[in-house]
């Protein structure tokens, strides 16, 4: 068995996944494998939950950075190219609980010191404080008795080598010997033979993996070179000198050491010995602190009655109000049953905690399905009125945590929150989860290419060809991306880099950190996984990643930023500013009428989930007309209903197209809202219960069975039981194959009811605030950005379609966030918006605001005098201004050359002696920018323009050439052969489409929307990818009001060289 | 693309494009007039530029590219003996401009305008087709030619007038100055002439003031005149390799004609040729080039293309390169040249340049890249070192002498000696080496070794450290036994990619 494993969680020094180790040691009939990874524990739980499926024991260790050792052995001074040295490292193996925990603890300890990631060495003293319970190995080149003997002799390395037994104890020190076929190597396992003899220390044969298979040296070596930012040609001795690191059977371990039968005994008795596994973690959630006299149970019971009377009571529906009534009973009696009081008191704390701070919260997610969460105010939807089903949420039957999400504003907000729970669970009791970063298309052509000695414009035009949205199609392969950007394949070169590409996807290349989710725990969460310091001044993240921390029991809490929430919670302070009415989002009027007459128009640009392309296209079919009709349009537009094909039957049925048919007769109550088709998790759910009997937690595991993680032998046995339980209410097989294929197919993307309904909330909040407060709902947008699906550019255009006057950027005027200002209008004072100078390119926000605060003082006199007063600005920031109009207020018929012309001067420090001679033209000598010009230098100065469209520039060339505008569009018959061109601001390739692909051009009219075949694309595939504005030929299709142009023929065309953003392939 | 066209006439007219970078990173490095016309535009890759039909291709050949500048400046030194070299491009391996001193010519030559003609006449005649303007400073000179296509005469004081309608680029102005003026709408140098002086110097200083000058044609800049070379050369690549001597006889009869051209504008004559023909490598995994070298020593000194060619052909027919004929270099010296006179004094030890010059025929006789001082590469494949510059330097170091670590020494079999070896049980038992099968009495190994995986020159050995009989008592170090029953350690490897075993060295 091998004792000393490293997997690619140790980031760029190993080159397998976890689960590839294990497969290879079943392969080789392993009974143990050690994970040894590079300060830390990260693959851990894949590697235990791989190496418990196929019955293999997965010990845990690390190698650990000391100090107090040396460095790792160098080069010779002689040879050229000496790389720099690194700490050694300590490979320790945990043998006991206690061992883990120390070990956690010890790592913790070393990373939590550092300020930069990745970084971080033990000192002795801490190691001696952890050693309990740890196994010490010798190591191999990387180790302590490599690096003494070779820096300093047979003499030190025994030195060295006590000091370990006296950390250690005598018993769990094993002189490692490993064997590469290097005969330096083979100098230091003669020394380590004699070590062992004169020590009394037993010998220990690993063959310190790297890799699983020898193959796998290559993506070794390819790491290698990102780690050290070198090529494989010039890396030289800093990659591997053979490929012997893999996995090796028993068989040639024991032929390997053949002279050593100690070494490979030693290995069977050591394992063991180590005792323990990830098995027994012992996490505990916190228990949350109640009042003397109260229980968790009866504390909550109190909170929930209390939010209880205030959410129902208020309904004045009696019957509503009994049937809640059961069901927070039912819901509070299990939540008992189950120990879960402390989560939910944990999280209604931090939503007290947010009402309190007056942060915008809501939970989303299957958490909307619970009355008890409705009543603590976690949630904003009433599950009881509105029967979506708890079982969904919780269950007997799972034993698991639940899940809670929350949303809150993006930004500083959501920060209060996180670091609310740091404070109140302690540094070593929360932490953010990790998110590992792996390699995906883009990255690994980059990173790949970089190594293999690729010129940068070369992976510049690769890079731009790889898709990274959703849709892969059969052309979405780097044998095709390689040809477009006229590689020869047939280049041993090239092949290789295509063929490494293939393989480095999916392997993990650093830990980054989850958007949201955080773990607490009972005591000390340091003993249960080691923490580590994030990027992120202030935050803490653990090892694993969220997956990780749900195979292994620990519950989490996300705590998720959305940019609408922000949104929201900014128009709740600017909406009675500047209009003086009050509001309040719990009271909007509901079922608005103009409001849903602008979602039926698709009119969306901006609103919370039904702004994208394809929730534009679905919107005028769905016709919304009232809430619910919202929660089903949020839904269908998803991944599940396109595939599963329940969209259309619905849109037809919706449309009166199609008759409203059921599969059974006995599903109707469960499918009625939706007009017979299923889609929401919870009907299916029901469908299961009804149809089979299925429990509410028989059903939850129906559902989980045919999830993401799908096991053949699961979904077979879910589905005899399904066929049994339908056979018995009497549903014959072609019925009973329609509720399968359904279940099936829906299981895997259906969207929770409960979840929809949550975002069909905020959906609807921004819909009403986008259409009576247009002003301050855009200011709260541009002023969230980056979030949503259109660029500021395309938002500020929107808003001035629909009347809102949008004022440019100015430097008397402008705030670092967009404000609201009023303005003359047909007599009237208006509200209009200032765009702010975070739109600025390169701008820092204390330079904006020294600006804001000096010239509240008194007027800025003129460009001199605010380079004066301003000093924290910049030269660029100084052109940039000029070249964006922002500064023409500042004199007198200042156009912005003249800006340009007095900043260029200003901006140049003179010598004293010429300081005070004033400057001899009043004007420059420059001309004023064209309309072109001007639009280019607003695109550049801060990526959009308060004036015309560009479009506007050309339409008079655009309309000889018989191009529509987009409102244009309307009018014209289904069927006709038409021309459409503008500014591509969206590119869409949804994974559901089949690879079809979708533009939204934008015009100075509005949006027109374009549909390019798969073979299409193909062909114009660099101008669709490339260009910023095309002209689209092809014929219009307009059905039920939704208007788009399947094209023909795709032509860039030049309409200005500004630089427009388009939302690509998300 | 001249600099390929020159050698090649028949070229003129076709479609042709220049290929860069090793693959698989080639791309197109330059297209002419003919191949734009069909789509092929520079950067393309090769296979992107292959899709295209009816276009010649040609490696580009930076040797070729200098010869072909030298020729540009010979043809300036035919005027004028102040001859400079035009400002590079940062992106540019050579020059493509000269500058030369007319003042004063004008009674020799004729007109401003005569001479600008006969400049480019002389200059078609090597092979060129060029821009040739006449200007009161060097770089108004050089901007006009860039600017203007064919011939042009600025009158003396029209310089900022004829500039004024080229672009900013023309003038090469640093790209952050570009930036500004582009900001300020000044797209001409006219626009930019135009600004006011004082104005200037406050928003751009010093500098900016310089390229204001030039734009207004009003810059004085003292011409660096280039001293005349002491020999000519004349290079080309070939792009397929050349077996017979035939075809051979039509580059070599090229590069006469253009050498004689050349030295016919000097009147100057061949006192010796010389050729280097580089070969085509057998091995593909060594990196050394080969080449063959034949010298004519003329006994009169000549420049009629037609005997020399006679001559060469007499010699290459006696002493015919063993491979084929990748490219070729002829190098002449000039008779002139080495009639001049050394000093009086010579110096004892070899100056510099003397050095350089010795250096550089120890090149051509042992080739590039083999001259220098060996230094080890950073790769685990044994035995690797390159040829770093050879530089005299001052012995001011001296490396200490740190405690000796007692490794054993091995002496290097250079090459190595073929050789086989038996197994026995996975294990080396014998050892055949000089014809002799001799039992390995001990053995270490393997010690392995495997590298460059990404590349065609992949490599990887197994090494064993073996005991047997001496192979050879004749390289024993003097004073020990020479005894055949004597054993030794020696080294053997296995070339796994040549699947071929060889003795590489014994152990002191």
């Amino acid at each position: 068995m091998e004792l000393h494993a490293s997997s690619a969680f140790s980031f760029l020094e190993g080159a397998s996944r976890p689960e590839d180790l294990v497969s290879r040691a079943k392969e080789a009939e392993m009974p143990a494998i050690a994970l040894v990874d590079r300060d830390g524990v990260y693959g851990s739980p894949r590697f235990h939950m791989a190496a418990k499926s196929v019955g293999i024991r997965a010990h845990v260790g690390a190698e650990i950075s000391v100090e107090g050792f040396g460095n790792r052995a160098g080069l010779p001074p002689w040879m050229p190219n000496s790389h720099c040295s690194r700490p050694v490292r300590l490979a320790l193996l945990v043998e006991s609980r206690t061992g883990y925990q120390n070990l956690c603890r010890l790592m913790t300890r070393y990373k939590l010191r550092e300020k930069e990631k990745g970084t971080g060495t033990a000192t002795v003293e801490e190691i001696a404080e952890h050693a309990e319970g740890l196994v010490c190995l010798t190591g191999g080149e990387e180790g302590v008795l490599a690096a003494s003997l070779s820096n300093s002799g047979y003499d030190e390395a025994r030195k060295n080598i006590e000091k370990l037994t006296a950390l250690f104890g005598k018993r769990n020190v094993y002189v490692e010997v490993q064997r590469h076929c290097d005969p330096i190597e083979e100098r230091r396992n003669q020394a380590a033979v004699r070590l062992s003899e004169t020590l009394g220390l037993p010998l220990l044969a690993t063959n310190g993996v790297r890799y699983a298979r020898p193959a796998e040296r290559e993506l070794l070596d390819i790491f290698t070179c990102i780690r050290n930012h070198t090529k494989l040609e010039t890396a030289g001795r800093l990659l591997e000198r053979n490929d012997e690191r893999h996995l090796r059977s028993a068989q040639e371990i024991s032929q390997l050491f053949s002279d050593l039968p100690q070494a490979i005994h030693n290995t069977g008795e050591l394992s063991a010995r180590l005792k323990y596994t990830l098995a027994e973690l012992g996490y505990e959630f916190p228990r949350y602190p109640v009042p003397e006299g109260e229980t968790m149970d009866s504390f909550l019971r109190k909170r929930t009655e209390e939010g209880f009377q205030n959410r129902y009571a208020a309904k004045r529906d009696d019957a509503l109000f009994e049937r809640a009534k059961r069901q927070v009973e039912r819901e509070l009696a299990l939540i008992e049953k189950l120990h879960l009081a402390g989560y939910f008191l944990i999280v209604w704390d931090i939503i007290r905690f947010c009402r309190e701070q007056k942060i915008l919260v809501q939970g989303r997610g299957s958490a909307a399905n619970s009355a008890v969460c409705y009543s603590l105010g976690i949630t904003a939807v009433d599950p009881v009125g509105m029967e979506l089903l708890f079982e969904r949420f919780l269950s007997e039957e799972r034993g698991e945590w639940p899940d809670i999400d929350l949303d809150l504003p993006s930004g500083e907000q959501r920060e209060k929150a996180i670091q609310y729970v740091y404070q109140r669970y302690g540094q070593l009791g929360a932490a953010m989860t990790a998110n590992v970063i792996t390699y995906r298309d883009r990255f690994a052509a980059r990173e790949v290419g970089k190594a293999l000695g690729f010129d940068q414009e070369t992976l510049d035009q690769l890079s731009s060809v790889v898709n990274s949205g959703e849709w892969r199609g059969p052309s979405d392969t780097f044998e095709n991306h390689f040809q477009q950007v006229g590689f020869d394949l047939n280049h041993p070169r090239v092949r290789k880099y295509w063929e490494l590409c293939e393989r480095i996807q999916d392997l993990p290349r650093h830990l980054g950190q989850h958007s949201g989710g955080m773990v607490v725990c009972q005591g000390q969460l340091d003993s249960v996984v080691p923490l580590e310091p994030a990027t992120m001044p202030g935050r803490v993240v653990v090892q694993w990643d969220k997956d990780d921390c749900a195979d292994m029991g620990i519950v989490k809490v996300d705590l998720l930023g959305l940019g609408m929430m922000a949104v929201l919670e900014d128009c709740l302070e600017l909406i009675p500013k500047h209009y003086g009415e009050p509001i309040d989002l719990a009271q909007l009027p509901p079922d608005d009428p103009p409001v849903y007459e602008t979602l039926r128009r698709a009119d969306t640009v901006g609103m919370f989930q039904v702004e994208s392309r394809a929730q534009m296209a679905s919107l005028p079919r769905n016709a919304p007309v009232k809430f619910y009709d919202l929660v089903v349009q949020v839904a269908i537009i998803r991944p599940g209903p396109i595939v599963g094909k329940m969209m259309h039957p619905y849109m037809r049925r919706r449309q009166g197209k199609e008759s409203v048919a059921y599969a059974h007769p006995s599903l109707e109550p469960v499918l009625k809202r939706t007009l017979g088709v299923p889609l929401f998790q919870e009907q299916l759910l029901r469908m299961a219960m009804i149809a089979a009997n299925f429990t509410g937690g028989e059903a939850e595991d129906l559902r989980r069975a045919m999830g993401f993680k799908r096991s053949e032998e699961r979904m077979h046995k879910i589905e005899a039981k399904l066929r049994s339980g339908m056979s018995q209410n009497g549903f014959d097989p072609e019925t009973q194959n329609e509720i399968i294929t359904q279940i099936t197919s829906f299981a895997r993307y259906g969207f929770p009811e409960s979840h929809a309904a949550s975002f069909a909330l905020i959906s609807y909040a921004s819909a009403y605030l986008k259409f009576h407060y247009l002003a301050p709902f855009t200011a709260a947008l541009l002023n969230n950005q980056p979030m949503g699906f259109y660029s500021p550019a395309v938002l500020v255009h929107d808003a001035q379609l629909h009347g809102l006057r949008v004022k440019p950027i100015n430097a008397l005027q402008s705030e670092w966030n967009c404000t609201i200002e009023r303005t003359a209008r047909d007599g009237k004072d208006i509200p209009c918006l200032r765009i702010g100078l975070r739109y600025v390119h390169g701008m820092r926000q204390y330079a904006a605001d020294r600006i804001v605060s000096e010239r509240q003082k008194h007027p800025f006199e003129g460009i001199e005098d605010l380079i004066r007063r301003v000093p924290e600005l910049p030269k660029k920031d100084l052109v940039t201004l000029s070249e964006i109009g922002a500064l023409n207020s500042l004199g007198k018929e200042m156009h912005r050359r003249t800006a340009l012309w007095q900043v260029e001067r200003a901006a140049r420090p003179a010598r004293p002696l010429l300081d005070t001679i004033p400057e001899q033209m009043e004007l420059s000598p420059l001309q004023q920018m064209t309309d072109e010009e001007r639009l280019v230098a607003d695109f550049h100065g801060s990526g959009m323009s308060t004036g015309p469209h560009p479009m506007t520039y050309c339409r008079a060339a655009l309309s000889k050439l018989q191009v529509k505008r987009a409102c244009d569009l309307s009018r014209l018959p289904d069927g006709q052969y038409t021309r459409v061109a503008g500014c591509v601001i969206a590119r869409q390739r949804p994974g559901t489409a089949k690879g079809f692909v979708f533009l939204s051009l934008e015009d100075e009219t509005g949006i027109s929307n374009v549909i390019v075949n798969p073979d299409l694309y193909e062909k114009y595939r660099v101008v669709i990818n490339r260009e910023k504005f095309l002209r689209v030929d092809g014929v219009l299709q307009n059905q039920d009001h939704t208007i788009s142009v399947k094209a023909s023929h795709v032509q860039p065309i030049s309409i200005t060289a500004a630089e427009t953003r388009s939302h690509d392939f998300h | 693309m001249q600099a390929v066209v020159r050698l090649e006439p028949e070229l003129q007219g076709k479609p042709v494009a220049i290929l860069a970078g090793a693959p698989p990173l080639t791309k197109v490095f330059a297209v002419n007039r003919e191949a734009r016309r069909l789509g092929v535009e520079t950067g393309m890759t090769k296979v992107q530029a292959e899709a295209f039909t009816g276009i010649v291709w040609r490696w580009r050949s930076p040797s070729q590219e200098a010869t072909a500048y030298a020729a540009l400046l010979d043809c300036a030194w035919t005027i004028s003996p102040r001859v400079e070299e035009g400002v590079r491009r940062e992106d540019q391996d050579f020059s493509d401009t000269a500058v030369l001193d007319i003042a004063g010519c004008e009674k020799l030559f004729g007109s401003p305008e005569k001479i600008a003609q006969d400049l480019k006449r002389v200059a078609s005649e090597v092979g060129f087709e060029t821009n040739v303007a006449v200007a009161g400073s060097p770089l108004a000179a050089v901007c006009a030619a860039q600017g203007f296509a064919g011939v042009t005469v600025i009158p003396s004081g029209e310089e900022g007038l004829r500039i004024g309608s080229l672009s900013l680029e023309a003038l090469r102005i640093p790209f952050e100055f570009i930036e500004t003026l582009k900001r300020w709408g000044i797209r001409t140098c006219a626009e930019f002439a135009a600004l006011p002086e004082i104005a200037i110097v406050e928003r751009l200083g010093q500098e900016g003031l310089d390229w204001w000058r030039l734009a207004r044609g009003a810059e004085v800049h003292p011409l660096i005149a280039k001293e005349f070379p002491s020999h000519f050369e004349e290079y080309m690549d070939l792009d397929s390799p050349l077996e017979l001597l035939e075809p051979l006889l039509f580059v070599l009869n090229r590069l006469l004609e253009q050498l004689c051209a050349r030295l016919r504008m000097h009147i100057l004559a061949i006192g010796e040729i010389k050729v280097i023909l580089t070969l085509e490598r057998n091995d593909s995994r060594s990196k050394k080039p080969v080449f063959h070298s034949r010298t004519l020593r003329l006994p009169v000194p000549a420049r009629d293309s037609k005997l020399l060619l006679k001559l060469l052909q007499l010699d290459l027919e006696k002493h015919p390169p063993s491979l084929p004929v990748t490219a070729v270099r002829m190098l002449t010296t000039p008779v002139k040249a080495r009639s001049q006179q050394l000093g009086l004094f010579l110096p004892l030890s070899p100056d510099p340049e003397r050095l350089e010059i010795t250096l550089a025929r120890i090149q051509n006789t042992v080739g590039e890249n083999r001259v220098g001082a060996p230094v080890l590469l950073d790769t685990h494949s044994p035995n690797s070192f390159q040829q770093k510059r050879f530089v005299l330097t001052e012995m001011k170091e001296k490396r200490p002498i740190t405690k000796k670590q007692t490794t054993a020494a091995m002496r290097i079999f250079r090459p190595p000696i073929a050789a086989t070896v038996e197994f026995q049980e996975g294990k080396p038992a014998f050892l055949g080496c000089d014809g002799a099968r001799r039992r390995i009495l001990a053995f270490a190994g393997p010690w392995k070794t495997k590298g460059e995986w990404w590349s065609e020159t992949a490599w990887a050995r197994d090494e064993w450290d073996v005991e047997v009989r001496t192979l050879r008592p004749t390289i024993q170090p003097e004073g020990s036994r020479g005894s055949e029953e004597e054993t030794a350690l020696y080294r053997v490897y296995k070339d796994l990619c040549a699947k071929r075993w060889f003795v590489e060295g014994i152990y002191d």
